[in-house]
């Protein structure tokens, strides 16, 4: 089938769509129904959460840099008026409330619904040739309790008690008593936090039982198990993750909302004193208990951030790098094993709680047999480029850097891993570093590498290059500035939640980290830091740190102009499958309508098959029937799969 | 559209029977409750009252899944699904009990974070 | 565009995607009670003797609600068994049978909520507890809200930066006062507010230029602090202070006061309140007494007894309480055991110290009949001499205590509040509850709504029926487990 064929066949199926079913604004872009709009829908909420994300740390940043400056720009906001000291300063009110929310936001709003709800939506249908997803109204409910919860979570910085303050895991008992004196305790930043955190799991949980459901029962005719591009092996593990973890989650926001509302002492122990006074409850409560529901959800969270941006990573490279993905089975058997694994290692982040020695030393074992699938996946990643003749595009850049980032994120995370070394470094900024590492330059960058993937698929329009190059470099440059340091400054003691950076204990942190007249310290001075004869100390990589995240923010800007500049004047795609790609989603007219696929898509191999011996070109798609690109093995599932009518 | 092609009779009587043993169970479970077998010494329940408790619910809670729920015509999908998820759930309430498990102040801390109770269940 | 299997069954999997998609929910169900029956657990056996409150025994908090329990079990096995009838009926294409099974479990589900709301409030309107400062626990009802604090006030002082003033909502009904500014923003002084409408704009708006005015000085010692000088302190009125024309009462809420003396009381926002204090005394029937927290040689020093002042009953609690040891001694010395040490400071010595109401007294509606058999309860099988304090509780002011509020450590009614207990059975059975309204909810939308479908494609309602059904389940199957662990064990 020729690139011009395709094209026309598409165009004629567009004015079919276009004709037989007129479908008013609202209806086709506010309440869709349609897998590709909703995950569009999510992917742009998702975006201007995790800016808003990014504004709360770069808030912080300036706190810990410069803790005794007044926040330029903001200080006479009438918001900010209020929560800043006389001076103009961070408070540290204000910054616990950034820190939280920072957190949550990221996480919860920003990255799992912009890799699980967006990509995960527009392109998992695709992938497996299915028309939509099985519950397509469910999906729009999903989308909406999503957004409901985002906006609670917006509308409670604006309460009178502020956001949650709690941080972003919302311990009980500090979360249970914080905020406790406002009159109306149901609109206050903690519970509203709850509220929801309820709403956005619920919304969580739909999502997960739609996507598994729809793998399981959509795959088009001739899609077995092992065709499944990877991509839909590691969504299907996510949405496993979010439907058996997000409960417990939903359990502990259950219970601490109860705590709070109805004065119950679940989290709350006997004898609990705030303020001096004792606190008015039945007591007999276990703030353990918590911790437990809590990292029962929130480690496998960590895996729900990162597989999907592995999995587009994994997309990413054979395509660019045209040949098959190594190891595609061991693979898909690590993802599952990972996916299992990741729910047995949740006490790994409670080892300073007084857990006893033999249950600590479990979690130790899980937690370093995790590290095997993970290490699995890795590096079938990496032998996946060898000797391949690679198109270093935006897409494959982004990927690339990817491993190297994650890897990082993955291996100062073994330190964390055992107790011992967990004691020294827990709480302290080395933890920040090493899983902004994941989820930074390793998740978002996958993220991104998606969105320059998959752009020309949703809009017909290519990004721009150039600015891609502008948005890639320095954000790789500027990720590590920024996560770096932390890792220096977390092994010399330096503690995460110190407002003004370590300010207050300067006498104790002035350790050198690099001496007067040094190279270090000449730079310094060129950036206009410290003078070059100073000696550069731990507490001065603060600026440095807080300095690379304004750049980072201001290298993002590129980002924001290719993507809106580039759905109008991008230059138009010549063909439906722009890059070569041999997945289904590439079969389908540019942009895909509603329903997806002009015919009914049939599956003939497996999804990896780049440069194929003897294939007339160098990828052999999913989608074309062409024998003489067949292996043997192949030809005859196909066979058999096409005679049997029940397994469509 | 598919008409009927299957006789339900004995399908009905036996949800009709299900019905009935799960009401007799219901009363196993009540006077069970109130008369706690084990009970011969302090009042209330022992861990073996729990034990028999619990097992005739879960009598209960399989004649349920396994007839009602028609998972008697299921087939592996949905038991893998189960299975799986009752794993996670096992040690969702284990592990997390046996948290304050301490080999080395092992007497202290389970007496202190378990009333005893686990004391109790080890063999002596 | 349409969805294959919406209908008919994939033939690999077996199944159609409702039936996959519920299953894949419920799993997700499975987790959310398992992290539910993990708390319990882990609180259950996580009590310490001693310091935490004791995990009572089900039986002994439902007592008379058992049977209860059991009805509702009963109740919804009967609704399982109607759900898979009206499955069954519309394989069967009997349309009629369909929608009689169908409002059938609608009506169980309905007959389960109400017998849940008598359950709720009995605990919730009709046992109430007070821990004393020793960790002694009478048990009984509160009569006529007096554990909110009796206050008469004239002057309320709040801040102008954040909420208005909670306080507001603790007002006794209808009686909300003119107030007049007597201090505050200077230009507002002397101004009459002559209704709730008039005293919220009037604090808006002057909150409004609190701000403001708040945001202008702090520009100013932004800039003076830029240019390198030690700036003059912010000095921007902050506070407001109003004066009623007549005292208002109100009943305030032990939980939102920091403090409060004969002249004042002070909200924990900052609120308060000048006047004159009513009363802050408790005022309790009490039934029984509880002992266990209070170790057993402080028992005879127990401030209980002070507030109960009546001899008789701290006698025949210590005569009781040997002659109970007694029983247990021999128990263990028959086993040949050591009596163990949980056992003489555990809840096995204690006594419960029972009135038998007086005839049409106040605060024994509704409750009386059971307060009657829970006299008979103890005075036949436990309590010999309770009969003679019962007896003294017939001549009427001795049944109602005067609880000093220094005294009490906490009080309250069996409501989630009340102990661990209290709390997961709320939680749990209140959760439990909502999806049996939702499920009710969605069989009642098949049921009514249905025929349409019905008529197009039966099996795809009989699918639907499949679907809500397995929800149904698995709700019943929940309260299969709920029953004996929280009514019985």
């Amino acid at each position: 089938m020729s690139a011009a064929a395709e094209h026309t066949h598409a165009e004629s199926h567009d004015e079919h769509d276009h004709h037989e079913h007129y479908e008013p604004f609202w209806k086709k872009y506010i309440f869709s129904t349609d897998h590709k709009v909703i995950g569009l829908q999510y992917g742009f909420t998702a975006l201007v959460f995790l800016a808003f994300g990014f504004f709360l740390m770069m808030v912080m940043r300036w706190s810990i840099a410069y803790p005794d400056r007044a926040v330029p720009l903001l200080a006479d906001w009438p918001w900010f008026q209020a929560w800043l000291d006389d001076g103009g300063r961070v408070t540290g009110d204000l910054y616990n409330m950034f820190g939280a929310m920072h957190g949550t936001i990221m996480i919860f709003l920003g990255v799992v619904p912009l890799a699980f709800g967006a990509f995960g939506n527009y392109v998992t249908p695709l992938q497996i040739g299915a028309p939509d997803m099985a519950f397509p109204r469910l999906n729009m409910a999903s989308y909406w309790l999503y957004l409901l919860g985002g906006v609670l979570m917006f509308v409670s910085f604006f309460l009178p008690s502020g956001a949650a303050k709690a941080g972003w895991t919302n311990y009980s008992p500090l979360a249970t008593t914080t905020d406790l004196h406002y009159g109306d305790l149901f609109w206050t930043g903690q519970t509203q936090w709850l509220v929801g955190m309820v709403l956005l799991i619920s919304s969580s949980l739909l999502g997960a039982v739609n996507f598994i459901c729809t793998i399981i029962n959509l795959r088009c005719r001739g899609m077995t198990w092992m065709r499944l591009p990877f991509f839909v092996w590691a969504m299907m593990v996510t949405g496993f993750l979010l439907l058996l973890a997000f409960p417990p989650l939903e359990v502990a926001a259950i219970l601490q909302l109860v705590d709070r509302m109805a004065g119950t002492s679940f989290f709350v122990p006997t004898g609990l004193n705030v303020s001096g006074m004792a606190f008015d409850a039945a007591g007999g409560g276990s703030p353990l208990l918590y911790q437990h529901l809590f990292w029962f959800l929130a480690h496998p969270e960590v895996y729900v951030l990162i597989l999907p941006a592995l999995a587009i990573v994994a997309e990413i490279i054979p395509c660019n790098t045209r040949k098959p993905l190594w190891g595609y089975k061991t693979m898909v058997y690590a993802v599952m094993i990972l996916g299992f694994l990741s729910f047995l290692v949740w006490a790994h982040h409670m080892y300073i709680t007084g857990m006893g020695p033999a249950i600590s030393t479990f979690f130790q074992t899980t937690t370093v047999l995790v590290s095997i699938p993970s290490v699995v996946l890795i590096t079938s990643l990496l032998i996946s480029m060898w000797g391949g003749s690679i198109r270093f595009n935006v897409p494959m850049l982004f990927a690339t850097a990817f491993i190297p980032m994650f890897g990082i994120g993955g291996l100062t995370g073994l330190p964390l891993a055992f107790s011992l070394t967990d004691l020294h470094l827990h709480d302290t900024y080395y933890v920040i570093g090493h899983f902004h590492y994941m989820v930074a330059p390793g998740t978002i960058f996958g993220l991104f590498a998606g969105i320059y993937h998959w752009f020309p698929k949703i809009t017909g329009r290519m990004m721009s290059a150039r600015l891609g190059q502008l948005h890639f470099w320095p954000s790789l440059i500027f990720m590590n500035g920024i996560f770096a340091p932390m890792m220096i400054q977390g092994m010399a003691g330096f503690h995460r939640r110190a407002f003004d950076g370590g300010k207050a204990y300067e006498q104790l942190s002035n350790q050198v980290f690099a001496e007067p007249n040094s190279f270090l310290s000449n730079i310094a001075e060129m950036l206009n830091v410290i003078p070059a004869d100073a000696p550069l100390r731990m507490i001065d990589l603060n600026i440095v740190t807080s300095g690379s995240a304004w750049l980072l923010a201001i290298f993002q800007v590129p980002f924001i102009i290719n993507v809106f500049l580039s759905v109008f004047i991008g230059k138009k795609v010549t063909s439906d499958n722009p890059w070569d790609a041999t997945t289904l989603e590439w079969a389908t007219p540019t942009p895909p309508p509603h329903g997806n696929f002009a015919s009914e898509p049939v599956a003939y191999r497996g999804p990896y098959e780049y440069s194929v011996p003897g294939a007339a070109r160098d990828f052999s798609p999913q989608f074309e029937d062409d024998p003489s690109a067949l292996s043997e093995g192949s030809a005859e599932t196909a066979a058999t799969t096409a005679t049997e009518p029940g397994t469509r | 559209m598919a008409e009927v092609t299957h006789d339900f009779s004995k399908t009905k009587r036996t949800y009709a029977k299900v019905g009935i043993a799960l009401g007799i169970f219901t009363i196993i479970t009540v006077a069970l409750g109130l008369f706690p077998p084990l009970d011969v010494g302090p009042p209330g329940p022992t861990p073996g009252d729990f034990l028999i408790g619990l097992s005739v619910a879960t009598c209960k809670a399989s004649l349920v899944a396994l007839i009602f729920m028609h998972l008697n015509h299921e087939r592996g999908l949905i038991y893998k699904l189960m299975l799986f998820t009752s794993i996670l759930a096992f040690c969702l309430i284990v592990v997390t009990l046996f948290a304050g498990f301490d080999p080395i102040v092992e007497q202290y801390e389970t007496l202190k974070t378990t009333g005893g109770w686990l004391l109790k269940l080890r063999p002596q | 565009m349409e969805i294959p299997y919406e209908v008919t069954p994939r033939r690999d999997t077996g199944l159609y995607n409702a039936k996959l998609g519920v299953w894949l929910f419920l799993a997700s169900e499975v987790m959310l009670f398992g992290g539910l029956f993990s708390a319990y657990v882990f609180l259950r056996l996580g009590v310490q003797d001693g310091v935490d409150n004791p995990w009572p025994w089900g039986v002994s908090v439902h007592k008379n609600f058992v049977w209860l329990g059991a009805i509702n079990t009963v109740v919804l096995i009967a609704s399982s068994v109607g759900v898979v009838f009206a499955w069954v009926s519309v394989k069967e294409r009997k349309w009629r049978n369909y929608q009689l099974w169908m409002y059938f479990v609608v009506a169980c589900a309905a007959v389960f909520m109400c017998i849940k709301m008598v359950e709720y409030n009995s605990k919730l309107n009709h046992h109430h507890g007070i821990k004393l400062v020793d960790n002694s626990v009478m048990e009984g009802v509160i009569i006529d809200d007096t554990d909110k604090i009796r206050f008469s006030g004239e002057k309320v002082t709040f801040g102008l930066h954040s909420a208005l003033p909670a306080v507001l909502r603790d007002l006794d009904d209808g009686e909300f006062p003119v107030f007049k500014v007597i201090d505050g923003p200077e230009e507002t002084i002397g101004t009459e507010l002559a209704s709730e409408s008039a005293f919220k704009s009037w604090f808006h708006e002057n909150r409004r230029t609190f701000k403001k005015n708040l945001a202008e000085a702090r520009k100013r010692y932004r800039a003076e602090l830029a240019e390198g000088a030690t700036p003059a302190p912010i000095e921007v009125k902050g506070t407001a202070t109003v004066e009623a024309s007549a005292p208002f009462s109100l009943h305030g809420d032990p939980r939102k006061i920091l403090a409060h003396s004969d002249t004042t009381m002070n909200y924990r926002d900052g609120v308060k309140i000048e006047g004159k204090l009513i009363s802050d005394d408790v005022i309790f029937e009490v039934h029984e007494v509880d002992m266990q927290l209070v170790l057993p040689q402080d028992q005879r020093e127990s401030v209980v007894w002070e507030v109960i002042s009546d001899d008789s009953a701290k006698q025949s609690f210590f005569t009781q309480q040997s002659k109970n040891y007694q029983e247990m001694a021999a128990y263990y010395e028959k086993r040949g055991e050591v009596i163990p040490e949980k056992m003489i400071r555990g809840r096995f010595l204690n006594v419960y110290y029972v009135h038998v109401p007086a005839e049409g007294s106040e605060g024994g509606e509704g409750h009386g009949e059971e307060s009657d058999k829970h006299a008979a309860v103890h005075t036949s099988e436990t309590n010999p001499a309770a009969g003679a304090t019962g007896g003294e509780g017939h001549h009427g002011p001795s049944r109602h205590l005067v609880v000093p509020r220094e005294q009490v450590k906490f009080m309250g009614n069996h409501g989630p509040r009340y102990g661990n207990y209290y709390a997961i059975y709320f939680t749990m059975t209140a959760l439990h509850g909502i999806h049996v309204v939702g499920g009710a909810l969605v069989l009642l939308y098949m049921v009514v709504f249905g025929k349409k479908l019905y008529l197009k494609n039966p099996e795809h309602l009989a699918n639907r029926v499949e679907v809500g059904g397995l929800f149904w389940h698995f709700v019943d199957l929940i309260w299969i487990f709920l029953f004996p662990l929280m009514y019985l064990l």
